[in-house]
């Protein structure tokens, strides 16, 4: 007996929503060089037919950096094959994807440790002396 | 008063950390169809916001709006949402019954008066009182009674917007919407049958982060979700400009995934966000599963025409009027004729 | 009720009634309305030939006018044929044909209608500058004209606003076209618009009369 997943997806054919956000992607990067504005573009709000959205990430590419974020859940951030463009991945401690985004940035912010971190860090530590 | 903690400390005590809460927040401002660039608000507002109590009333209802809801596994991300709300009533989830359900229905009014959310799914019959009564009050009277001290209302699924399945014709109970009886507090309608469990939880997140009932169109749904139509936001869109149709659930432009609208598709005229948001953690939604939308999210969408039909098919009458027009025609047609033969015969003799 | 509900409901089903109604009182009162006795003797035998030779033949410009009526004749048809290709191949305008009738026809991918549209929109109103601005079509044109012209273009606009959704909501740019569409079928057994089921009617006759009569046609 075949289940759902044994029928074959037809129709993954061109639906053509990859091909504006990669051009927006293009002005974002001219943002970016150009008046030094990041852009994030959140892919939540974006109509995706099947398969649409691993054919966004595979025209976008594996880059030099890949970084994993273990807080709240996974995330997954890296850079892609274009520098400047990377790819946000958070997912929630059932492993399942709750946002997506492509960053257009020289280093997506949630990458830095952040104040309130380092303040409770510096407690921490000195805690250890006493 | 008891004392509320802010969301802030709710997550700090659960070693939430600051990256951890910024995720939170990038996920939040998606949830609420936001800007990325409106993150740093909604941290801000996060922070220090108050843990809002929630008096849930079920009323002419199938539980459906409660399981959509309660299937978005926890604890996630929007299930932390709900981890900074007090469910302080709903009778299917909580533990109390009876007598205790009702005494903290009021301690939870009393405690927060003016400041608590109400939410509601089903529709209120308006006919014969006992057509539906939770612990002996009739539904009218205990959403009236709510509803008082209020700081507004959610209206739940497409019976507690719009009166839904029981609402349809011929309404044997007389069954009404939220926002036909209370006139008096912000009501905010999430319909659907069922509502996008991430669009339940993004009005929660909204009033929580800033306090307030987000924007919303005439019919009183959040503009963030039911701003755009199913058709404007389908990933099939471009079949239905190339005119490439299904004909019918089996033949090839079906298996192709062209555009459903010859099988009935509601979606040019329905406004919600599963084109986008998706259902089952983001699988997939009706269309995408091969079924035109059926309009759910719509007022009356039980009554508009059979699910099947196409949109642009006309609502009216039988041939046996259009007949009857034809007559009429020919009879008008034929009294014309001979006033006009009679006409001619006086100016003939004349002449 | 809201006003999509209206529009193809009753609004839709009254339209159609007139329609009809009107349609068969034009044709019925002019088919029977008899021939005033000609006494003179026949040139020609005035038959069903005549009729569809000049049914044909007008479908072309006399020699003499050719270059004079060039540019509304290319307009005219333009909008003729686009009015047809608009209202006959649009799928969701044969899916309405379809239930109402239970006839289907293939269509045309909406992006060509949606081009054809636009082009009998810009040849209606070519037609209507002409007819405002030239010292003879003024004269002989009354409000009949404009009325015409004006029910005929309403619905094309409204139609080609809703893929753009301009002004107003998807179902709501849907009801006013369908509204646009009621009022059009009201007036058009009454007016010129008769035309649309009279023309060939009339051209026949005018052909059988002028064989009778000896003219060339």
């Amino acid at each position: 007996m075949s289940t759902a997943n044994d029928i074959p997806i037809q129709g993954g054919a061109a639906h053509g929503n990859v091909r504006p956000i990669l051009f927006e992607v293009l002005h974002a990067l001219d943002k970016l060089l150009d008046d030094d504005i990041p852009t994030t573009i959140d892919l939540a709000g974006l109509p995706f037919g099947p398969g649409e959205l691993e054919k966004l990430e595979a025209a976008l590419g594996h880059g030099e950096l890949v970084a994993q974020l273990n807080a709240l859940g996974t995330s997954h951030i890296r850079e892609t094959a274009y520098p400047g463009v990377w790819w946000v991945e958070h997912r929630n401690v059932n492993d399942e994807v709750t946002g997506r985004y492509i960053e257009i940035t020289r280093f997506p912010e949630i990458l830095s440790s952040q104040d309130a971190d380092i303040g409770a860090a510096r407690a921490r530590l000195r805690e250890t002396f006493e | 008063m008891k004392y509320r903690p802010t969301v802030g400390e709710i997550l700090q005590a659960k070693g939430v950390s600051r990256r951890g809460f910024l995720k939170y927040c990038a996920t939040t401002a998606s949830l609420l169809a936001l800007p990325p660039s409106m993150i740093p608000r909604i941290a801000n507002a996060i922070e220090s916001a108050r843990r809002p109590s929630v008096i849930w009333l079920s009323f002419q209802e199938c539980t459906g709006c409660t399981e959509s809801l309660t299937r978005s596994a926890s604890p996630t991300v929007e299930g932390l949402i709900f981890d900074a709300i007090s469910l302080d009533y709903h009778h299917t989830l909580q533990a109390a019954s009876g007598d205790q359900a009702e005494a903290a229905r009021h301690a939870a009014m009393e405690e927060n008066d003016g400041s608590y959310l109400v939410l509601v799914d089903g529709s209120i019959p308006t006919g014969n009182p006992g057509y539906s009564t939770i612990a002996g009050i009739s539904n009218v009277d205990m959403l009236m009674d709510t509803v008082k001290g209020a700081a507004a209302v959610v209206a739940i699924g497409s019976c507690a917007a719009f009166g839904g399945l029981p609402g349809a014709d011929p309404n044997p109970t007389g069954a009404v919407s939220v926002q036909d009886l209370v006139t008096d507090k912000p009501v905010v309608n999430v319909p659907g049958c069922p509502p996008i469990p991430m669009v339940m939880t993004a009005v929660l997140a909204q009033f929580l982060t800033f306090g307030q009932i987000p924007d919303l169109d005439k019919h009183g749904r959040p503009l963030a979700f039911f701003g755009n139509t199913i058709h404007d936001r389908c990933y099939r869109r471009p079949f239905y400009e190339q005119g490439k149709f299904a004909e019918t659930f089996d033949d090839e432009g079906a298996k192709a995934g062209w555009c459903l609208y010859k099988l009935g598709c509601k979606g040019p005229t329905t406004y919600n966000a599963c084109a986008t948001v998706k259902w089952n953690q983001g699988t997939s939604f009706p269309i995408e599963s091969g079924h035109p939308c059926l309009g759910c999210s719509e007022p009356k969408f039980w009554d508009k025409g059979g699910f099947y039909q196409p949109l642009s098919t006309g609502h009216f009458g039988s041939g046996a009027t259009v007949a009857g027009a034809a007559v009429a025609g020919v009879a008008l047609g034929a009294v014309a004729a001979a006033a006009g033969r009679r006409r001619k015969a006086k100016y003939t003799k004349e002449a | 009720m809201d006003l999509l509900e209206f529009a193809r409901g009753p609004a839709l089903q009254f339209a159609a009634l007139v329609l009809v109604a009107g349609t068969l009182w034009r044709i019925v009162g002019i088919a029977f309305l008899g021939k005033k006795p000609d006494y003179s003797e026949p040139r020609g035998p005035g038959g069903l030939g005549a009729a569809l030779k000049v049914i044909w033949t007008r479908a072309f410009t006399a020699e003499p006018f050719k270059k004079a009526t060039l540019y509304p004749k290319i307009m005219a048809y333009v909008m003729h044929i686009g009015l047809f290709a608009t209202i006959f191949l649009f799928t969701p305008h044969i899916v309405f044909f379809e239930g109402w009738m239970g006839l289907d026809w293939p269509g045309l991918p909406n992006n060509v209608i949606y081009f054809i549209g636009v082009a009998t929109v810009v040849s209606g109103f070519a037609l209507i500058i002409r007819r405002a601005t030239s010292p003879v079509l003024k004269l002989i044109s009354n409000f009949d004209d404009y009325f015409s012209w004006f029910v005929t273009m309403l619905p094309l606009v409204t139609g080609l606003l809703i893929p753009v959704r301009a002004l107003f909501r998807y179902e709501d740019l849907l009801a006013i076209h369908i509204l646009s569409v009621a009022l059009l079928l009201i007036w058009l057994p009454f007016g010129k618009l008769g035309h649309t089921f009279l023309v060939f009617m009339t051209r026949g006759t005018t052909g059988m009369v002028f064989e009778r009569r000896g003219a060339k046609t």
